[in-house]
């Protein structure tokens, strides 16, 4: 066997039989990551259903209660009281037990009946920007489809063909039908969680060679650094990989997220998405003293790589420069290739770009490391 | 025959600071040489340097017939080294390790397994080969880190404070593996404070603040540079009366140890017996005393003591 292969295959093993003996990093790279998929799949959710809405209705006629009830029917905005005025709803609103207040003035059957343009105020708490946003929808929507409704049934009323709208929305929702935000947030949340874990295991299991002592034993064995690197990524690209195959199980169980695409393409991007992260996590240790210098480097580096993901807030609404940094960031084309592949089926020619830009990164940031490495050393 | 190590005005700064200062010297083969030093004499700058782990500032050094600084890939071929630290996979079981430092330096299948079985068998390591390593006590640890350090068979091996924190009786028998490896033909390099150990060794550098202020065996030392005769006296009253017995005529070192003191005397200009009177009239009596041999406590003393008044 060349002497390369046997040193190879020594640092695989002595890491393998490391990581297997340490019941903590272990629970760290197979429990943890399925365990918080499981907890933020369901915490992560722009869904804006159920909200609490009060009613002030100064009418109290047939017309004000029917229109309210049917606003209320829906799975948006909810009952949550009937007060009895403004100052109330207001109250209501300022103590956030209501982010909607719906407003019937005195008259409103009177004026409707009359087609003199009958008035509803909607207060809505604006401090959460999408919920209220989700909530004032629900309330124009529904208030354009109940005058459209009035105005053909006085139409029938009076024995005329009801008009019709002349423009009709038919929108037809492609590759998440049923907008559930947890089919676009769980991928994201699989790279999220895997970038965690092997950013700081790779560079915590480094610097405890450092402190321990271990390294400078390696640097006088004839041992090359790119070779101790290729061993000891190895096995975490292995368990990577079980890692990102065991999210998209649960993703599709409980989830419901789709596997569109072809797995083996998720397997190749995700094998150089590994190369990246691991090859960061070394180069973290090469700057550090100690596991505890290593752990807070490893944080520092994956907040922001988090939130310049798309994964958090899409990359479309950040200002430009901010958006132009997310290029650097190997998240954000596994995010883009994770999504695509699995809910859009896109293939490797839809996705080349994302898979050359992470197989660029991770063989860049192994060969970075593995220089700083040699360099400290000498 | 080149010898083993050949060292030329070695030198290594570290900003300002000067750890290794212009050193030279040179190991024949299969020579146990002893590195004596204070703590931050330099002693482990020089071995880094010579392992290839820190580049020299100056001079340089040829270790195994190649040049530390142009061919270090090929020096670390043929050298071990064994840190205080006795730097080990601690979670690791103590096979485990072996087998690791073993494969390291190429060692597979056959070849692997001869070189772990005869190794496990003179470090007296069977009993213990399935444990944890870190569990083990420090003298066990101690042999395991050797037998990493010497799986490969290199031709020099480098031990660095082995024995610092260990007990007596491992020391000893830490010692025997070691002279063991010597009649074997390995050279061997070892840093030590403890001074009876560095009797053991062929020959003795010693490192004061930077500097190889000496070199020569044990007993060529002890002629040089702690020349006289050495007596040993207790008695009462005795700690007044060694004040005023240092800076007198004939007197070469005062040292107190416990309920005692050595003294270094030159014979020629006081005898025993003078020495004797004039202890008892300052009141030290009853008065023991004894010859005693010098020892290479004396001579680093000495020089240590002459490298602080800054004469060479």
């Amino acid at each position: 066997m060349h002497p390369l292969v046997v040193q190879y295959r020594a640092v695989v093993v002595k890491e393998v039989r490391q990581t297997a003996r340490d019941r903590r990093v272990m629970a760290l790279i197979t429990l943890a990551p399925l365990m918080q998929l499981f907890l933020l799949g369901f915490a992560v959710n722009f869904d804006v259903r159920h909200v609490p809405t009060v009613v002030v209705d100064r009418d109290k006629t047939a017309e004000s209660r029917d229109y309210a009830r049917s606003q209320l029917a829906g799975d948006t905005l909810d009952s949550k009281a009937e007060v009895s005025d403004e100052l109330a709803a207001e109250e209501a609103l300022e103590r956030g037990e209501a982010s909607v207040a719906l407003i019937f003035p005195r008259d409103f059957q009177k004026d409707l009946l009359r087609g003199e343009g009958a008035q509803v105020q909607a207060l809505v708490d604006g401090s959460d920007p999408t919920r209220s946003s989700v909530a004032a929808n629900a309330v124009a929507q529904y208030a354009v489809l109940r005058a459209m409704q009035l105005a053909q049934a006085q139409a029938q009323a009076r024995g005329e063909t009801p008009p019709r709208s002349p423009v009709e929305l038919m929108p037809r929702v492609l590759y998440n039908p049923e907008l559930s935000t947890s089919v676009y947030v769980v991928p994201g949340i699989a790279a999220m969680l895997l970038l965690i874990v092997t950013t700081v295991i790779m560079a915590m299991g480094l610097s405890r060679e450092r402190e321990t002592g271990t390294l400078e034993q390696l640097q006088v064995t004839p041992l090359r650094p790119g070779i101790l690197m290729a061993g000891k990524v190895t096995p975490f690209l292995l368990i990577g990989l079980v890692d990102v195959g065991l999210a998209l199980s649960v993703g599709a169980w409980v989830f419901k997220v789709p596997l569109r695409g072809s797995l083996t393409l998720v397997a190749v991007a995700t094998l150089f998405y590994l190369l990246s992260t691991l090859g960061v996590g070394l180069l973290i240790a090469t700057v550090s003293r100690t596991q505890q210098q290593a752990f807070v480097g490893g944080f520092l580096f994956v907040l922001p790589a988090v939130l310049l993901s798309g994964v958090m807030s899409p990359i479309r609404a950040m200002p430009d420069w901010l958006a132009w940094l997310t290029y650097l960031n190997p998240v954000r084309y596994y995010v883009e290739v994770l999504r695509g592949a699995l809910l859009k089926e896109a293939g490797l020619g839809d996705l080349w770009r994302q898979v050359l830009a992470l197989a660029v990164f991770g063989f860049m940031m192994m060969a970075v490391a593995s220089r700083r490495f040699q360099k400290t050393s000498a | 025959m080149t010898p083993a190590i050949e060292v030329q005005h070695l030198t290594r700064r570290f900003g300002s600071f000067t750890a290794v200062d212009d050193v030279s010297f040179e190991v024949g083969t299969g020579e146990i040489f002893g590195y004596l030093g204070a703590n931050g004499a330099g002693k482990s700058t020089t071995i880094r340097m010579l392992c290839g782990l820190l580049k020299p500032t100056g001079g340089g050094a040829r270790v195994a017939g190649f040049d530390v600084d142009k061919e270090p890939e090929r020096v670390k071929a043929g050298i071990g080294y064994m840190s205080q630290k006795f730097s080990l996979y601690l979670d690791l079981s103590v096979r485990a390790n072996l087998e690791f430092f073993a494969s390291a330096y190429g060692a597979y299948g056959r070849e692997l397994e001869t070189r772990i079985g005869e190794m496990v068998e003179r470090m007296q390591l069977g009993a213990v080969q399935d444990e944890v390593t870190g569990a083990l006590p420090g003298g066990l640890q101690q042999r395991v880190a050797l037998a990493s350090a010497v799986l490969h068979r290199p031709r020099i091996v480098f031990l660095d404070e082995p024995t610092a924190g260990v007990d007596p009786i491992q020391r000893r028998s830490f010692w025997e593996l070691i002279r063991y490896l010597a009649s074997r033909g390995t050279t061997v390099f070892v840093t030590t404070h403890y001074m009876d150990e560095a009797e053991n060794c062929a020959r003795i550098g010693i490192m004061v603040d930077g500097k190889l202020v000496a070199l020569d065996t044990p007993a060529g030392l002890k002629r040089t540079h702690a020349p006289g005769r050495v007596l040993e006296v207790r008695g009462p009253r005795l700690a007044p009366a060694l004040d005023s017995l240092r800076g007198m005529a004939g007197v070469l070192d005062v040292s107190r140890f416990g309920s005692g003191a050595t003294v270094r005397v030159d014979p020629e200009r006081l005898p025993a017996e003078a020495l004797a009177d004039w202890l008892r009239a300052r009141g030290v009596d009853p008065l023991e005393l004894e010859d005693s041999a010098p020892t290479l406590d004396d001579v680093f003393l000495a020089l240590t003591a002459r490298a602080q008044r800054g004469d060479d």
